[in-house]
């Protein structure tokens, strides 16, 4: 089965000339380590708005989840998890469109973000280990998958809710996801900061103070 | 919606290919009706009364239209079988990754049939469907087996996940289930069993096709209102930290455990009621299936240091005990480490074994012993050597369950089919009645759980088509007494009142629609409970369903979908000569008062009789026989169905 072409959300496209100044991206994905429980559901999310006629593909996401080397955390002492491997979107120019022989790179304007234009690609894989962090992706089809922000609403950390039993002292989540969308000086912080658990509440235990069950005979 | 159904004769190594067209969705849902569908055919074919244990017997996989599909919902396949334990319709849900996986082989079905001359393993990669040679995995525990076979099939095109027996499996034990990667067991009924029977030891999958979805923008948006309504709920957050052990607590203050072969309802010892031990573990992975917003399950390593037993276990990982796992180790046993509750679990995933089937059988046994029913020597007997019988000792245990495993003694062979069938033998070889201390429904055994107090779930124990079960029927209403749904199924709050009959069996028979349609959408149970407007999948999950699968089936007839899927069941149970008098509950539950706990002195006759009638009308069923009517079956398009129960003599006479 081979794959389906992949569509790029993007809010329209720039292209630079050598020695162009390019900004950097802004507001980015960051995501924490070992806090990662492999569901998935942004691998799903991301294939589906990525495909132009509703396929779901995992092997077609822009952010993939492993196994994280392991490596003690601070929610996790024990080092062992899971990493969610996502593009840390480099300085501009970055690697993977420096590498480019045919410039198939170009811009999102609103983002910043470096999109491949597949009309242009070849196909020859120059990004992949251009890429310092191993996360331009290759379709089996051979198309090379690289995360354009879903042009500024990332759908992955939409989907991203595994963990909302911790809380965020900082308060700014009401919940705590592992995926963020965040400028870098708000993630420093956010990640420096404890999660601490939620005051537990049993499944029975709330629907008891809820009234919508009662112990009484 | 179309889908594939792969075909494999184990006898012949034939493997073809077979179209699910978009009509079967219409009429069969997806997942477990289709399942049901794919069973029902072939045993048109094949004898319905042949040894489950035999190539006569079919095996089906199947998973749902909504399963991975970016609902997040969880993912959960089905297998479907002739139960070789309670020789009836037999079938069990089961999470991991491997249901996940296999959507993505372009294969959502696979029904097996005959046996294989050697044990064999199936390997799909992605239309690449080839029988290959298993004896390195034959005598492995499923753990192994999965190692193995990742290693060996390795990464791509994508990683490989697997469908294993264990050691109970291959010795067809009656109980065995069927392992998801190593993890998550598909345990009811028997699965095991009839792999074990084919000599099919795995089904390893690897695919990286897709899933194509009618309407993505509707199923995008579906999920994320899902997700939002979830978040809001304060419930899922404790759910989400402990997962169904958040119960045990509950439970306890309500006295609905299940302890010591249900001769109490509150579990014994200080470790064990508290969750310390679960409080200080961190949860580092989901170890159930993918596309789940919820992700309640986890892992667990023992250090050492947290229970007096954990020192015999050190390094030991695997999946957190769930309620189950606590309620047949702490309850049914009356272990009182948590470290040997884990390792309960731990072990009966291993060998590939139904843990709920296997403590009633243990827990039996040790009854008769405690109350000296029995003697050293009768217990000799069993065994082939002296065996003591005491409650929660870990190292006991563990033999016993091993003498089920390699079916090794008299004592393996004769609760090898679980703890109704066990006690019989047992009774007829003794010379004496002992079915009183043999906790079934159905032929089934219990979920260790109390239920006497509640009669919707003594219902659903009775009238379950896999034999007691409350799986195919979850009486919450009832339970956690929501008048708020008692208000819209009946227009007043009589069903969620437990001390009256009134629309107990209504209950059942609604809420099993319902499971019958969750089922087949492939998803989990949970979100359904946690899910604040929850309990009315035909409403809410319709939305889903519609998006994905382009079926434009509305409420009404997505309810009357979950009653064809639940008439079918019925029709093969009658057909294999299920009738009034087998939908009944052991006779502790039915005579024996509750113990302790809020409802003390409650027993289960209170109520059984009107509650079963009534289930019988909402049913359109006859009441005196229990059996279905030729009208009920019409009206759901079943009329062939009914033809084949008339040649059956199993058809209600008019």
């Amino acid at each position: 089965m081979s794959a389906q072409p992949q569509k790029e959300l993007v809010t329209g496209e720039t292209w630079y000339n050598p020695g162009d100044e390019i900004p950097n991206v802004g507001t980015k994905l960051f995501a924490l380590r070992n806090q990662c429980t492999e569901c998935n559901v942004c691998e799903v999310a991301c294939s589906l708005v990525h495909s132009p006629d509703g396929e779901i593909n995992p092997q077609l996401s822009r952010i993939k989840i492993d196994h994280a080397p392991e490596k003690p955390s601070k929610v996790n002492p024990d080092g062992i998890g899971f990493v969610a491997e996502i593009c840390h979107h480099c300085g501009n120019p970055p690697p993977c469109a420096e590498v480019c022989p045919t410039d198939a790179f170009y811009y999102d304007p609103k983002t910043q973000v470096a999109v491949i234009d597949q009309d242009k690609c070849i196909q020859c894989m120059e990004c992949v280990p251009g890429c310092p962090f191993d996360v331009v992706f290759v379709a089996p089809s051979g198309e090379l998958l690289k995360c354009d922000l879903c042009g500024g609403d990332p759908v992955c950390v939409k989907a991203c809710s595994t963990r909302p039993e911790l809380l965020n002292v900082g308060k700014k989540y009401n919940r705590m996801p592992v995926l963020f969308y965040e400028e870098q000086s708000d993630f420093n912080r956010l990640s420096r900061e404890e999660p601490v658990a939620r005051d537990e509440v049993g499944m029975m235990q709330a629907m008891l103070e809820r009234g919508e069950i009662s112990s009484g005979a | 919606m179309e889908s594939n159904l792969l075909r494999v004769d184990l006898t012949t190594g034939e493997i073809k290919t077979e179209i699910i067209g978009h009509e079967i969705f219409e009429r069969w849902v997806g997942g477990s009706g289709i399942n049901n569908w794919i069973m029902w055919e072939h045993f048109l074919t094949h004898d319905v009364n042949c040894d489950p244990r035999s190539p006569d017997n079919i095996f089906v996989f199947g998973v749902g239209p909504l399963a991975g599909s970016g609902a997040g919902s969880g993912v959960k396949g089905r297998i479907t079988f002739k139960s070789p334990c309670y020789d009836m319709f037999g079938d069990s849900a089961g999470g991991g990754k491997f249901p996940y996986m296999i959507r993505f082989t372009g294969y959502e079905y696979i029904a097996i049939t005959g046996r294989a001359p050697k044990p064999v393993y199936l390997h799909i990669c992605n239309d690449e469907v080839a029988l290959l040679d298993a004896s390195h995995l034959w005598g492995k525990d499923t753990k192994e087996t999965h190692e193995i076979l990742q290693r060996d099939l390795g990464d791509y095109p994508s990683k490989t996940h697997t469908l294993s027996i264990g050691q109970a499996g291959e010795n067809q034990v009656g109980i065995a289930g069927v392992v998801s990667d190593a993890l998550r067991i598909h345990a009811r009924c028997g699965g095991g069993a009839v792999l074990g029977s084919k000599n099919l030891k795995a089904i390893a999958v690897q695919g990286n096709g897709g899933i194509k979805i009618k309407r993505p923008e509707g199923i995008m948006k579906w999920s994320d209102d899902f997700r939002k309504s979830l978040d809001s709920n304060e419930a899922v957050y404790g759910f989400k930290r402990r997962g169904t052990l958040g119960a045990v607590e509950m439970y306890q203050h309500i006295g609905s455990h299940f302890w010591r072969n249900n001769q109490g309802n509150k579990f014994r010892g200080e470790e064990i009621t508290s969750d310390n031990w679960v409080k200080r573990f961190h949860k580092y992975s989901e170890v159930c299936s993918s596309d789940c917003f919820i992700a309640c399950d986890a892992k667990y390593k023992i250090y050492g240091t947290e229970s007096e037993a954990a020192e015999k276990y050190i390094g030991e990982t695997f999946r957190r005990p769930e309620y189950l796992t606590t309620g047949s180790a702490a309850g049914a046993l009356d272990v009182r480490d948590w470290a040997e509750v884990a390792h309960w679990g731990k072990i009966t995933n291993d060998y590939g074994i139904d843990n709920q089937d296997l403590s009633c059988s243990i827990s039996f046994l040790m009854e008769l012993k405690e109350h000296n029913l029995i003697t050293d020597d009768d217990v000799a007997n069993l065994f082939g050597h002296s065996q003591k019988l005491e409650w929660g000792n870990m190292d006991d245990i563990e033999a016993l369950v091993e003498s089920i495993v390699y079916q090794s003694n008299p004592f393996g062979k004769i609760f090898g089919d679980g703890p109704y069938k066990g006690a019989l033998r047992y009774s007829e070889m003794m010379g004496q009645n002992f079915m009183k201390y043999a906790m079934y429904g159905k032929g089934g055994a219990s979920f260790t759980e109390e239920m006497r107090p509640f009669p919707t779930w003594m219902n659903n124990m009775a009238v379950a088509s896999r034999g007691a079960d409350h799986l195919k029927g979850l009486g919450l209403i009832e339970k956690f007494q929501r008048r708020d749904l008692s208000e819209i199924y009946f227009g007043g709050p009589e069903a969620a009142d437990l001390s009256i009959p009134d629309y107990k069996g209504a209950s059942t028979a609604i809420i099993e629609n319902q499971v019958a349609l969750l089922n087949s959408y492939g998803v989990c149970m949970f979100h359904w409970m946690l899910d604040p407007a929850g309990y009315m999948p035909e409403s809410y999950y319709g939305e889903a369903y519609r998006s994905i699968t382009g079926v434009e089936h509305d409420t009404e007839t997505l309810m009357r979908d979950g009653e064809r899927i639940c008439n079918l069941e019925k029709a093969f149970n009658s057909r294999v000569g299920m009738r009034r008098e087998h939908d009944t509950v052991c006779e502790r539950w039915m005579w024996e008062p509750c113990p302790e706990g809020m409802y003390p002195g409650k027993v289960a006759a209170d109520m059984f009789e009107p509650v079963l009638d009534e289930y019988y009308q909402w049913r359109g069923w006859d009441v005196r026989s229990g059996l279905q009517t030729r009208a009920k079956l019409e009206e759901l398009d079943l009329g062939k169905v009914a033809d084949v129960l008339e040649e059956d003599g199993a058809l209600a006479r008019s």
